[in-house]
């Protein structure tokens, strides 16, 4: 029964999950940049949720299209001031680049915001719906809604839009895209912004149930790395089982460990899943 | 086991694709072949196969009888057969010293390593540039670098990609001369080339592929009157067997 | 004919370090700072062996240094084993480590290198907290202390550990000579450079880079080992941490110029010193603006020569003399 809870739990955790990582490998994908600073937008997108309900009294599941629209705005601005100019450098720099970005994101939080945590009070945050002998957290139900509709979003965007379509010209042959009146740097642009915000969206989403500090973020960074490489890095549809995936194995794997130790069994399997399998789970089998 | 090189129906796939189809063939020590067909026929995946940076997708390779075919490429290089690369595969930072000296790694010290650079350096017409860096060679330099790096891990069998592309008439008859050497010394070589011309006068056999499979076998006078050869070939606006296949 | 200037340097230089401590307070700050630097120098060239003659991006060498510093501070601790000895058995934990990390990993490139080093450095950080009642947990754990003696790798003062750090470093530099200069750093510079080439002109990559990985990583340990008895107090996040560990030891590789001898010298020089007066001036004033600055430093490092890096390992004079010198 323990184990069932578990796998439900996990599911739902696992849906939020898809959708912080869905932005990761929507950049990996179009731009061929692995972002270590990435999971900042999660702790970017917690506070302002935070502050829309310190101050305006907004619920955090509201507040979510704003931390989408703040961390787009921001990541606009980072893409074209930092990311633009490492496009075609080695991935040494890259990879540096974007470490020197996480360092410096969580400082300022740290500066801006004191080292404090915080967290919202909402009227449904210990409730529970019973289904059977489960229970189904509200909170963690809300957020897996929210999180499923804007990975809908995302794919009716990239389906239908004519950026949506540009986007994944993009992604596939830069050249041949530009061919066709296509912009590749304000693809490029659009992706990282567009991940930034999903991302944000997601730790929106998550602040009833997870308080926020300045290294949140730090414990997104494996866990988004190990969603991104179960699912085939830069595969969209693939990040969502991989979320999914994940959510079960952390929390299935505190019935069996202590808790101290579920993030240890997603490192073995992240680094087992990169070693053996670097393409991905789902690739060369769907 | 007469044969030192043993090809035996190896095939090699990509996807759906046969890049070579089921090419068997034998190469007697001391032989001088010369494997020609137009671009695309699979020349460059064949080798690549036999020294193992391709696993064959059917079929086995052997070398003094020992099979080869599934090991990785140092081990067979150790067991005597190496390649140079068509596309010039240097150490581009490292000199060209040093880039030799690589080659000799695998049996020597690092002393007696640069001491056979040095000798090999010299055999091939490169002493004078011994200590530039491979990046800063002409092409022509840069073939024999990989001719003298694969010399240096004294292969029983040694594969030749084109090393004589972009060559001057002096050069070409330069490095036609030390591969002719190379054959009195008793090294087995099997070479890739364009140029028919330079192939005809050089090798005694000649195989012949198209479209991954192997079409004839025979010396240059059988290969220029073999109606398939023709055909498949030489059949494409080229009237005689001296045209420059490009 | 540079021969004499090539010996000159190096000998100028170890005998400014030699002298220096002995004008400065054996237990003031300038000399911690050095000490300090001195060990990062070390790190760095520990690094550069694997990050910069083989070319393979670490970014979870402080998995090693914490096996370094655990090892060798639980000996002492439960069974009173002496640091020195402590030190051999980290190191031979984390050749153990670097070979079963390097079976699934050594033939990734790039990101994914990267990538599964780091989560090797947070595993263990993860694993050093959660094993509370063996490590201590996230409290951390302090050597105990007894009196000032080399053979229990303990002084009261700075100064002696100035000495030690610096023959770290020396004994470091010097396998990282031996490595480069040897067969072992042609083959790695051939593998980098090209490796199928590499392997069909017969060097077994996978051994060579398993090589190199085995050094960096036992030197590393003993490293770690050397920290925690400077250092007397440490927890999982300062010996496996990622930033102040993995990232800070791979960056001074890098800011020097990776696969170079004099590399780690320049970036540790450059850095540690850097990091020290931020913290000094402005960490006392807000917390976070010392590492704050030390991001930006490194984007502003990165978006000044992007291709610097790489425009690093291209051989220049002082680089050549290095691989070509018998």
């Amino acid at each position: 029964m323990a184990l069932l809870q578990a796998l439900v739990d996990g599911l739902l955790i696992g849906g939020v999950y898809a959708v912080i990582s869905l932005g990761l490998t929507l950049v990996f994908g179009v731009m061929g940049i692995v972002n270590f600073a990435h999971a900042q937008f999660v702790m970017i997108g917690m506070y302002v949720a935070w502050f829309a309900w310190a101050t305006l009294g907004l619920d955090p599941l509201l507040a979510s299209p704003l931390a989408f629209a703040a961390a787009f705005v921001l990541a606009a601005a980072i893409e074209r001031l930092m990311i633009r100019r490492v496009m075609r450098a080695p991935p040494v720099a890259q990879v540096f680049l974007t470490v020197g970005l996480l360092i410096a994101l969580e400082n300022v939080a740290l500066i801006v915001f004191g080292s404090d945590f915080r967290s919202v009070r909402t009227t449904y945050q210990t409730a529970a719906l019973r289904l059977g002998p489960l229970f189904l957290s509200v909170p963690y139900l809300a957020a897996f809604a929210l999180s499923a509709a804007s990975a809908a979003a995302l794919w009716l965007f990239l389906q239908r839009t004519w950026y949506g379509r540009a986007m994944r010209a993009t992604a596939q042959d830069r050249m041949a895209a530009a061919l066709f009146g296509i912009d590749p740097e304000r693809m490029y642009q659009l992706a990282f912004a567009l991940g930034a915000g999903l991302t944000a969206f997601g730790g929106a989403v998550i602040l009833p149930y997870i308080t926020v500090s300045p290294s949140v973020g730090g414990q997104f960074v494996v866990l988004m790395f190990t969603v991104v490489v179960l699912g085939g890095l830069g595969d969209v549809g693939g990040a969502l089982v991989g979320g999914l995936v994940a959510g079960v194995i952390q929390s299935v794997s505190t019935v069996f460990f202590p808790i101290q130790l579920q993030n240890l069994v997603l490192f073995v399997v992240f680094v087992a899943v990169l070693a053996f399998r670097p393409q991905g789970l789902l690739r060369g089998v769907a | 086991m007469t044969d030192l090189l043993a090809v035996d129906h190896v095939s090699r796939r990509f996807g759906g694709l046969s890049a070579v189809r089921d090419v068997s063939f034998g190469i007697p020590r001391g032989q001088l072949v010369g494997l020609v067909g137009p671009n695309g026929a699979g020349k460059t995946t064949l080798f690549n196969v036999l020294v193992g940076l391709y696993a064959p997708s059917a079929g086995v390779v052997r070398l003094e009888g020992r099979t080869v075919s599934r090991l990785p490429p140092h081990r067979v290089c150790a067991l005597g057969l190496t390649k140079t690369f068509q596309n010039v595969a240097l150490f581009f930072d490292m000199t060209v010293r040093d880039n030799v000296l690589v080659g000799g790694l695998m049996r020597h010290s690092l002393r007696d390593a640069r001491d056979l650079a040095s000798h090999t350096l010299e055999r091939v017409g490169l002493a004078s540039v011994a200590d530039k860096l491979a990046a800063d060679l002409t092409f022509p330099e840069r073939a024999r670098v990989e001719l003298a790096r694969a010399l240096c891990t004294e292969p029983k069998v040694l594969l030749l990609d084109e090393v004589m592309a972009a060559l001057t008439h002096v050069e070409m008859d330069e490095i036609l001369a030390l591969i002719r050497q190379l054959r009195e010394d008793g090294l087995t070589v099997l070479v890739v080339e364009h140029h028919m011309r330079a192939i005809m006068s050089l090798c005694e056999r000649i195989l012949v592929l198209n479209f991954g499979e192997l079409i004839a076998d025979g010396t240059p006078s059988e290969i220029v009157h073999d109606e398939r050869v023709i055909t498949a070939y030489l059949g494409r606006g080229h009237g005689s067997a001296s045209a420059r296949h490009a | 004919m540079s021969v004499p200037r090539r010996s000159l340097v190096p000998a100028v230089l170890l005998a400014v370090a030699l002298v220096a401590p002995l004008f400065l307070d054996a237990r003031g700050y300038p000399i911690r700072v050095l000490t300090f630097a001195l060990l990062f120098a070390a790190m760095g060239q520990a690094w550069n062996i694997v990050g910069g003659l083989a070319a393979q991006m670490s970014l979870g060498h402080a998995g090693f240094f914490g096996i370094g510093a655990y090892t060798s501070t639980l000996l002492l601790v439960r069974t009173g084993v002496s640091p020195w000895v402590g030190m051999i058995a980290g190191a031979a934990l984390a050749a153990l480590a670097a070979v079963l990390l390097s079976i699934p990993t050594l033939k990734l490139k790039g990101h994914y290198f990267a990538l599964a080093t780091l989560a090797f450095g947070e595993v263990m950080r993860v694993v050093a907290g959660a094993w509370e009642h063996f490590t201590g947990g996230p409290q951390g754990i302090s050597v105990p202390f007894s009196p000032d003696s080399l053979a229990a790798f303990q002084f009261k003062a700075t100064r002696p550990y100035y000495y030690v750090m610096l023959a770290a470093l020396v004994l470091v530099s010097l396998a990282f000579l031996a490595v480069s200069r040897g067969k072992l750093g042609y083959r790695l510079r051939a593998i980098r450079a090209n490796q199928d080439a590499a392997e069909v002109v017969g060097i077994g990559t996978f051994r060579a880079k398993l090589a190199a990985s085995v050094i960096s990583a036992s030197l590393t340990a003993a490293l770690g080992t050397c920290y925690a008895q400077l250092n007397y107090f440490f927890d999982p996040e300062t010996v496996f941490g990622l930033a102040p560990i993995s990232i800070r030891v791979a960056l001074i590789a890098i800011v020097g110029g990776t696969g170079t001898l004099w590399g780690p010298f320049v970036g540790a020089a450059f850095l540690i010193p850097a990091e020290e007066l931020t913290n000094h001036y402005l960490g006392a004033a807000v917390a976070g603006i010392s590492q704050l600055a030390y991001g930006l430093l490194l984007i502003v490092v990165i978006l000044i020569e992007p291709r610097g890096l790489v425009a690093l390992r291209i051989p220049r004079l002082g680089r050549r003399k290095v691989e070509v010198a018998p």
